[in-house]
């Protein structure tokens, strides 16, 4: 490809620079020609043949000239020729001459022209320092592949060596980035964040044995410490039938431990995204304070809902159902008497923003993460029921949704859990 | 009643059986599906208790099968799966109803009484239903109960329908929330509880006799005595 751009350039400079200098040869033969015509005109043949010799004479001429009568030369350095008008290329005394022939007056012509083997010398050096050029470019290129080759050789293999390093459990690992943001860089930048995703799953995936292994067994040591009690203690059917519900009940609560985890694990696998319809949270918030309205009176809060204009987006009824559930459940259970909760509805160009906010004791500002965490439960809230995943569940439906949950403001008044759906572009 | 129940695990078939004998039906059992849908052609059973995952041939083929054939036995589908979907293919493929494994057993006696009771229901959907003294309208979605207008809110109605549709009947809290509410989850609040007690205020009080009963460990049922 390179070889053949520069045949085809060097062609087409060598084509450009013949014409080049045949016209300039012309033009000069053309000027000369004027001169002794002009000469004959004035003061006839006798001056034509002086402004020839002058001519011939002149240190710079590389000129032939003729003024041939009838087959008859009168001057010049060429033999004769036939007398031909116009442009005319010859060969003559082992020279190679081009040049205008001209008739200035019947019978009487002349010739000027030049040799072209300068030219031709001019065209040689000319593509002998192309081939220079060419050779020095070639050499370059090669050179220069070679090396930007090595470099990506080396560069990949950099990054197979990190893969296989990857592989073999150094998880922690990175490939190497050179910060110029070409190809490469973005392909190990790309694969970088592959890898760090992967690494958030797995610890996830590895938070959840944890929390199966370790606080599952908490529930089921006590459902152990009943039923020996149970066998220990029961004198009468009364006894053993009370121990036996207690422990069926204590087992449902393991079930449900175990129902929720899994579900939360669902949710984040993502699978769900494909139910998505398009969901007004205006009419949902309102079902759901229809829902909960009357729970609420009864535990002596107050629920109420201000705007609930429609606003879609687009979403899984069920799980944002259960999101709000939980927001709203966690707000009656986790708060004393008399508490006031609200739920609202607010939008802006891109976002649909719910707030769930009671006005009671709240939680300190350092916890507000660990609130969102699997299993993780409140020295206050441990005598409540509850495993501590309401929250997670609502934080993997709002990662489902691409929506941000967040607990904002500070503890006075209460807590307000922040939940900002991107809204569908109109289209 | 004879039931079918196509189940390969025996540990879980044995204890279905072991419940719903108690309550005194008639259970036949396959532990293969191909046999299941075999025994289910044969006909003779007022319903259908089938595994999603079965050997052969899975639950929800073996009950679409049956209803492309036009076999209309109820069904209700038994899972351990506790995908959120699974509920919608099994009432897609033709179930009636759909109970996740593990289940206690006044839920499942009380689902298998619901799909049979659906199974023998009328063509046309009533338009009024009544219960003793209390009426309730369900184009004009009004109540009466002796004579006296009772008001309503929406999910009151709604709740009052079920139970009425369900008459004589136990219904469970689980019942309950999915088809009133269409909540499909464990409630940490006793919102059943509340809007129950909430619709015995409006319909029971005040009137010589109360329809609408709990069933200690099971649910609710409205009886009309």
């Amino acid at each position: 490809m390179f070889a053949l751009s520069f045949v085809i350039l060097g062609g087409f400079v060598l084509v450009i620079t013949n014409q080049a200098l045949r016209d300039q040869i012309l033009a000069f033969s053309a000027t000369d020609i004027a001169a002794i015509r002009d000469g004959y005109a004035h003061e006839g043949v006798f001056e034509a043949r002086e402004v020839i010799n002058q001519l011939m004479a002149s240190p710079a001429s590389s000129g032939f000239y003729l003024l041939q009568q009838d087959g008859k030369v009168l001057d010049g350095n060429l033999p004769v020729m036939t007398p031909r008008a116009g442009m005319l290329e010859m060969s003559a005394s082992g020279h190679q001459v081009l040049g205008t022939g001209t008739f200035l007056a019947p019978g009487l012509y002349v010739f000027s022209g030049s040799d072209t083997t300068r030219l031709h010398a001019v065209q040689a050096h000319l593509l002998n320092i192309m081939l220079g050029l060419f050779a020095a470019a070639l050499l370059l290129a090669v050179a220069g592949g070679a090396l930007v080759s090595r470099g990506f050789l080396r560069r990949t293999d950099a990054m197979a060596t990190a893969c296989r390093d990857i592989m073999n459990g150094n998880l922690t690992l990175r490939i190497p980035v050179r910060g110029t943001g070409d190809e490469l860089d973005r392909l190990a930048e790309a694969i970088n964040d592959m890898l760090s995703r992967i690494a958030a799953l797995m610890e996830n995936l590895s938070q959840v044995s944890n929390d199966i292994a370790h606080d599952l067994r908490t529930p089921v040591t006590h459902l152990r410490h009943r039923l020996e009690r149970a066998q220990a203690d029961s004198k009468s059917v009364e006894d053993h039938r009370a121990a036996l519900e207690a422990a069926i009940a204590k087992a449902d609560e393991i079930l449900g431990l175990f129902a929720a985890l899994l579900r939360i694990a669902q949710i984040e696998g993502g699978a769900r995204r494909a139910a998505f319809a398009v969901v007004d949270l205006g009419a949902l918030l309102t079902q759901m304070r229809d829902l909960f309205e009357a729970v609420a009176e009864e535990a002596g809060h107050s629920l109420e809902l201000t705007n609930a204009d429609a606003l879609t987006i687009r979403g899984d009824r069920q799980l944002l159902v259960q999101l709000f559930s939980n927001l709203i459940e966690n707000a009656i259970v986790h708060t004393p008497q008399g508490t006031h909760i609200r739920l609202s509805l607010a939008r802006d160009q891109t976002r649909a923003v719910v707030r769930v906010s009671d006005d009671g004791p709240g939680v300190p500002k350092d916890e507000h993460e660990r609130l969102f965490r699997r299993l993780y439960r409140r020295e206050a809230s441990r005598s409540q029921p509850g495993y501590g995943l309401g929250l997670a569940l609502a934080a993997a439906v709002a990662e489902l949704h691409g929506a941000d949950i967040s607990i904002v403001g500070d503890a006075k008044p209460g807590l307000v859990v922040q939940i900002s759906f991107p809204r569908p572009e109109k289209a | 009643m004879k039931i079918l129940l196509i189940e390969d695990d025996s540990e879980t078939a044995a204890h279905i059986v072991y419940a719903l004998d108690g309550a005194g039906h008639d259970v036949t059992v396959c532990h293969d599906g191909l046999q299941g849908l075999e025994t289910a052609r044969a006909g003779g059973h007022a319903a259908l208790i089938v595994d999603r995952m079965l050997p052969g041939l899975d639950g929800l083929s073996l009950v679409r099968r049956l209803r492309d054939e036009a076999n209309n036995i109820p069904a209700l589908f038994l899972t351990t799966m506790s995908g959120l979907d699974d509920r919608v293919e099994g009432l897609q493929a033709g179930g009636d109803d759909y109970l996740v494994k593990p289940f206690a057993f006044p839920e499942l006696l009380a689902r298998v009484h619901a799909i049979t009771r659906r199974g023998n229901a009328p063509s046309a959907e009533p338009v009024r239903l009544c219960a003793a003294d209390l009426e309730i309208d369900l184009i004009r979605r009004s109540v009466h109960r002796a004579g006296k207008t009772i008001d309503l809110q929406a999910q009151e109605f709604r709740l009052l329908e079920y139970l009425m549709r369900n008459m004589g009947r136990v219904v469970t809290r689980a019942m309950l929330l999915e088809n009133v509410w269409d909540l499909h989850f464990d409630p940490r609040t006793n919102i059943v509880e509340t809007h129950l007690s909430r619709l015995r205020g409006k319909v029971d009080r005040g009137f010589g006799s109360e329809l609408i009963h709990t069933v200690r460990g099971s649910g609710y049922i409205l009886r009309a005595e």
